[in-house]
């Protein structure tokens, strides 16, 4: 292929287009590029009369820079997309931890008031601290969601081996969210086998799935709808499912129920509120703990999700 | 746990005086520093029964204090609490190398809970 490349000058013509073909990084192209000029070679041994040896080595040369062109491009345009996204998510991942250090301190001096300091306080001035408090949690979580987001993305998310009494966690959970299942009318059912043994992940993490699932059915249920929460053993594992009777999800957006920033167009009509992060992180850290999440969803009916994590 | 000793080192003064002040509402004495050299110069005074340790400290970052802490036989015992909100995986995993009892996001617990974890490790102690 040598007295292609030095009679030509492919390089030389490759400059005057003003494409540097030889920083192009991977021998995939070149390889494509070869074989391409190969095959072209031998179809020109078998029908010789056809085309002159000069047609040939032209269009040899053109398909060569042309491969080597548009691998250079793909590769740099590949280059520079992974470049962005570092620099987003170590962006994010500055910006957030930033972030935390003053939202702990107001999230600590408003325990600290209430825990210690609440006496002679009037109930109105409790309702505020309480609003201060449930704000201050709200942007709290919408920071580590990001974080975790960057997180995830830059392969550096880790989670903690906890020993967790599930029951306990999903009872607090389902606490939390007193005044969205009060406001949107709904009616929530805890189903637990006896004798739950404890599970092993990160518990607050695990906190943030289980409010995930539970709020999510709570947020895009039916008024008087029902929520059913299931948590039982089988063999070495703990199966957690959640119920609801909502809008469910239509069947051709399924697939991308867990893609990052993804939101039904539902989902977005009922609450405008969320960030769709929710369900990728919920199954990333299902996933990291061992487990495995599944869910089915039936428009208009409702939604099922379930999932499974190690026991202890 | 009255009379346990805690020393905090954590540069926010906010976060400092907060924990402070709970951790003595809770009975436990406090010593504070703000940065790694005044911290390991408390840590070898004052012999607290256990250490809160931020990682983003000013003149000797949290894992040089937790180095010298645990290279030193006099001081090496005492459980070390990592306090931190950076916690990236690396950070975490050389943390616990370097003989860090635990470690908790910061942000993501309440004092309350924080307590807890310290009461529970001084039990184990």
């Amino acid at each position: 292929m040598s007295w292609i490349i030095n009679d030509f000058n492919i390089k030389k013509q490759a400059d005057s287009l003003g494409v540097s073909i030889w920083q192009a990084p991977s021998f995939l192209f070149i390889g494509l590029g070869m074989i391409i000029v190969f095959v072209m070679t031998v179809v020109f041994f078998v029908s010789r009369e056809f085309i002159t040896t000069e047609v040939l080595v032209t269009a040899e040369t053109i398909v060569i820079v042309a491969i080597l062109s548009i691998g250079n491009v793909i590769i740099n345009s590949m280059e520079r997309l992974a470049q962005v996204n570092k620099t987003k998510s170590e962006f994010v991942s500055i910006v957030s931890h930033q972030l935390k250090t003053p939202l702990t301190g107001i999230s600590w001096d408003v325990e600290l008031m209430v825990d210690k300091y609440s006496d002679g306080l009037s109930d109105k001035q409790k309702d505020i601290l309480k609003n201060i408090e449930s704000s201050n949690a709200l942007m709290s979580r919408m920071v580590n969601d990001l974080l975790d987001v960057a997180r995830m993305d830059q392969n550096n998310f880790f989670t903690r081996k906890d020993e967790i009494d599930i029951v306990e966690l999903v009872k607090k959970v389902i606490g939390k969210n007193n005044v969205l299942t009060l406001k949107n009318k709904v009616n929530i059912n805890l189903i637990v086998d006896d004798n739950m043994p404890k599970i092993v992940g990160d518990e607050k993490r695990m906190e943030v799935v289980l409010d995930n699932f539970i709020s999510n059915a709570i947020k895009y249920n039916k008024e008087n709808g029902k929520v059913e929460i299931k948590v039982a053993r089988d063999n070495r594992r703990a199966l957690i499912s959640i119920k609801d009777t909502g809008i469910g999800i239509p069947k051709n957006e399924q697939n991308r129920v867990f893609d990052k920033f993804y939101r039904s167009k539902e989902a977005s009509n009922k609450e405008t509120g969320g960030t769709g992060l929710g369900l990728y992180i919920a199954k990333n850290i299902i996933e990291r703990s061992d487990g495995k999440v599944r869910f089915h969803s039936v428009e208009g009916e409702g939604s099922e999700f379930h999932f499974s994590l190690p026991i202890v | 746990m009255e009379n346990k000793k805690i020393l905090i080192i954590e540069d926010d003064a906010t976060l400092r005086n907060v924990l402070s002040e709970f951790l003595e509402s809770e009975g436990f004495a406090v010593a504070m520093a703000s940065d790694g050299e005044e911290g390991i110069e408390l840590a070898n005074n004052s012999k607290p029964d256990l250490i809160l340790l931020d990682i983003i400290i000013p003149k000797k970052n949290g894992f040089e204090v937790l180095k010298e802490i645990k290279g030193n036989k006099d001081i090496s015992d005492i459980p070390v609490i990592l306090l931190t909100n950076l916690g990236s995986l690396d950070d975490i995993e050389k943390a616990l190398e370097l003989g860090a009892t635990t470690y908790l996001v910061k942000g993501d617990y309440q004092i309350k809970e924080i307590v807890e974890k310290i009461k529970e490790v001084l039990s184990l102690k």
